[in-house]
């Protein structure tokens, strides 16, 4: 059987994570038919595909359409189908409806959801159709993380996996990592938790204040609350809710949403989509913050913490584990807040080995998810700056964590250690 | 003394793709960085060090801050009272830094010396850099009140080829597409992850826009940050190392030649000295016949690969013919029959070059020489060009006023 992927169709290429990756597709001289329910919201995410590859000439590549008119013909050419409609299930199965009407045998179909059970999507569906369906979680924006995540269900045929990974991989220039049929795979699932832990901190501390302590110096390119503005509230929400009910365990707890973000919500602070979430920029320029109490914005007060403006000059000078030292030492609350999110991304991440990826990775799947999809530095890379496997459990154990299998040797500085310091930034 | 060997020890290269000044970090992180990495790539002993030069052109204009030799014994303590230099010779400059390591090292003065070349250059606007860029010609003359000076003036080298010989832009087009690609294959080049193709960059469109004359976006290379540190050494001191890593001294590439000329700065005048030679820029072509004369090199086909100077299209174009793989003027030709291209008879810039590598200015001799010391160790990874043994770099300061060519091998 010849493998290779020659025609490729994206389902929803208005969005932005099927127009990107659906961009990529092109840029690589493949054709991709561009399908969404009007040939304008096509043509949109072909525009958004040219900006992405700073290009016109991907678009003699790209056939853009809406459904009723080239759904069937698209179909019947296509080696692989990308599915990045909305995330609703019934909308999804309805689609899938027509992809097995029309479809090729042998077409791989490859969904880019990443909260919808991937079981329940392909329940109902043909043999063929079941071992050719997998998900292919990509990162937004494409073009910037290269992370994809690659799910399969219990009938998905092995063959299948290995022609979207070589694909993902050789062709779209893919980080690709196996991960489990679990929900939020593995990239989500920790950084959500963590976001979920950290938005429960602001009612007390304040939005500045926990962007400031947790800000882009932690191993982070963005804060974290700005990064949910980016994300957008109402999307953050529906992920640790989805991640919330699929919990047996203690995590059901961890996962409840402080009943603030429900009032940001409903009061239209969604984010950056609607000039408001966490952050605000006035008219005048001036950046506001929400004050989680009242849901009102409040001027912005420039937090000082010594041991972070220390660690913020040290890093500027590329001194990353002197930088740590000082805050593993730091004293008060906020030193204590800072030790604490940092344990509980190693302690979550490592705990997640075998879970969310195969032990045989240990931890490298996780840190490549973390590092190409989020842009954090890996869980990995935080033992090594902290001081090494040893400095992080006695961390751990002072703060009450279990102290979870397979921290290894990341106490040893490599040429690889070298190049994750990029995620360190002295801001 | 003269007849003395140097070799390369090996060392490190920062991703390209990183941007130090959204990381907000100072140009010395950079190099300790590139320092640390290299100690790791090569188990040097940093006590085992004798001197340090770093290759810098223009450190005090893109980040006010100069005499970067300096910051050596900030790095590790084994610097405290040693010697150590800052060089410039403009986009040249890493490649003198490693002249001037070789030569006090011939001379018998030191045994193992520490290169760094270094430049921060995304801490300024396009124009300002540009601007800046400027010095590296006649400022005065050439660059004053120009926008882009060097698109300009490597625009020129492209019209000249034009007047002489003809030159149609499709081969610089394919130029750029061959870079791009190489650099797809090299974790640490800057635009890995770009797209490029011969139909973008053979089209004049929204993204590619004509900068200056004939050179559109696609045919120059890049505004980059980044840091390479390397080690050269002794004959004395690679034999004790190869012991102690239980290799063959002879397996250790060595400096086989080097060329190394001066032009007249002001472009028009080179072109005008050039009119009646067969070489357009007859001083980069000495460079490279000295480097082959030292080296015992007959000529370019004695070679595996060349990592060469191509801040434009126009310049690689230059090199084709400079470094004889065609006639004077007929660079086409070994453009249209794949003889550069990976694979071909004679890879230029499996790197990718300064186009799809990057430019960190006063890094790129040191990159082009860690590049060509990886490839005849057969450590190049994912750009190794098989069997590569002997290699050429090529690397030019200002509108090749300086010129520098080393072979490496082993």
């Amino acid at each position: 059987m010849d493998n290779r992927i020659r025609t490729v169709v994206v389902l929803g290429s208005s969005g932005t994570i099927g127009s990107l990756v659906g961009g990529l597709v092109a840029q690589n001289s493949i054709k991709v038919y561009f399908l969404s329910r009007t040939l304008e919201g096509a043509k949109t995410g072909l525009r958004r595909a040219m900006t992405q590859a700073r290009s016109e000439v991907i678009s003699r590549y790209i056939e853009c359409g809406d459904y009723d008119h080239l759904l069937e013909s698209a179909l019947q050419d296509a080696d692989l189908i990308i599915e990045s409609i909305s995330e609703n299930l019934e909308a999804k199965k309805a689609m899938y409806n027509q992809v097995e009407r029309y479809r090729k045998p042998d077409t791989i179909i490859g969904t880019t959801t990443s909260s919808l059970s991937l079981s329940a999507l392909a329940d109902g569906r043909s043999p063929d159709f079941k071992s050719h369906f997998l998900a292919t979680h990509f990162y937004n924006p494409p073009g910037r993380m290269r992370a994809c995540e690659v799910a399969c269900t219990e009938a998905t045929d092995p063959v299948s996996y290995d022609i979207i990974k070589d694909f993902l991989k050789n062709e779209l220039r893919r980080e690709v990592v196996a991960v489990n049929n679990v929900p939020g795979f593995a990239g989500n699932r920790i950084a959500f938790v963590l976001f979920n832990q950290i938005t429960s901190l602001v009612e007390e501390y304040g939005a500045e204040q926990i962007d400031y302590l947790i800000g882009p110096y932690t191993g982070r390119l963005m804060p974290p609350l700005r990064t949910i503005d980016l994300v957008g509230l109402d999307i953050h929400k529906a992920i640790v809710h989805n991640l919330r009910e699929a919990s047996h365990d203690h995590m059901y707890e961890e996962l409840a949403l402080p009943g603030y973000v429900d009032k940001m919500i409903n009061a239209g602070f969604l984010g950056d989509k609607t000039k408001g979430g966490f952050y605000k920029v006035l008219e005048s320029g001036k950046q506001v913050f929400i004050d989680a109490l009242t849901c009102n914005y409040i001027p912005a007060i420039a937090p000082h913490v010594a041991f972070v403006e220390k660690a913020k000059r040290l890093i500027h000078l590329g001194l990353y584990r002197e930088a740590f030292e000082g805050v593993k030492t730091a004293n008060g609350r906020e030193g204590e807040i800072v030790k604490d999110i940092f344990c509980k991304y190693i302690a979550y991440s490592y705990s997640l080995i075998g879970k969310v990826t195969k032990c045989e990775y240990g931890i490298a799947g996780i840190d490549k998810v973390m590092t190409t999809g989020f842009h954090w530095a890996a869980p990995s890379v935080i033992v090594n700056v902290l001081g090494g496997k040893e400095a992080v459990i006695d961390l751990l154990y002072a703060r009450g964590f279990e102290i979870p299998d397979g921290i290894g040797r990341e106490d040893t500085i490599t040429e690889q250690t070298l190049r994750s310091m990029k995620y360190f930034i002295a801001r | 003394m003269q007849n003395s060997k140097v070799y390369i020890l090996g060392g490190y290269q920062t991703d390209f793709a990183r941007n130090w000044h959204t990381e907000n970090k100072h140009i010395s992180a950079m190099m300790r960085e590139a320092y640390l990495g290299s100690l790791i790539s090569t188990e040097v002993e940093p006590g085992d060090i004798d001197a340090a030069f770093v290759g810098n052109f223009a450190g005090e204009l893109f980040c006010m801050q100069g005499h970067l030799g300096a910051f050596f014994i900030n790095f590790d303590t084994c610097f405290a009272g040693l010697p150590t230099s800052r060089i410039e010779g403009a986009c040249a400059s890493g490649s003198l830094a490693a002249l001037s390591a070789m030569a006090y090292i011939k001379a018998g003065f030191y045994d193992l010396v520490c290169v760094i070349g270094v430049e921060q250059m995304k801490t300024l606007s396009p124009d300002k850099g540009g601007d800046f860029l400027g010095a590296a010609a006649w400022y005065e003359k050439e660059a004053n009140g120009i926008e882009f000076p060097f698109p300009k003036l490597f625009g020129k080298l492209g019209d000249e080829y034009d007047k002489r010989y003809g030159l149609d832009d499709k081969y610089l087009a394919r130029i750029s597409e061959i870079n791009y690609r190489n650099a797809k294959n090299n974790p640490n080049a800057q635009t890995r992850d770009w797209f490029m193709s011969f139909e973008h960059a053979n089209t004049i469109g929204a993204y590619n826009i004509i900068v200056s004359g004939r050179i559109k976006i696609a045919d120059c290379s890049q505004v980059t940050d980044g840091a390479v540190a390397l080690y050269l050494a002794s004959e004395k001191f690679t034999n004790e190392y190869a012991n102690r890593k239980r290799l063959s001294i002879n397996d250790m590439p060595q400096i086989l030649g080097w060329g190394h000329t001066t032009a007249p700065i002001e472009f028009a005048q080179k072109l005008t000295d050039s009119e009646k030679g067969k070489y357009v820029l007859p001083f980069t072509r000495k460079a490279i016949t000295d480097a082959f004369q030292r080296a015992g090199v007959g000529d370019c086909w004695e070679l595996d690969c060349i990592e060469t100077h191509d801040c434009f299209t126009t310049t690689e174009y230059m090199a084709i013919d400079h470094f004889g793989l065609t006639n004077p003027g007929e660079s086409w030709q070994a453009i249209e029959e794949g003889i550069i291209e990976l694979g071909g008879r004679l890879p230029m810039n499996p790197s990718g070059g300064l186009i799809g590598c990057g430019h960190p200015v006063g890094a790129t001799g040191t990159r082009q020489l860690l590049d060509a010391y990886k490839q005849v160790t057969s450590t190049a990874g994912s750009y190794q060009v098989a069997g590569a043994e002997k290699v050429a770099t090529l690397n030019i300061g200002g509108t090749a006023t300086t010129n520098v060519c080393f072979i490496v091998g082993t």
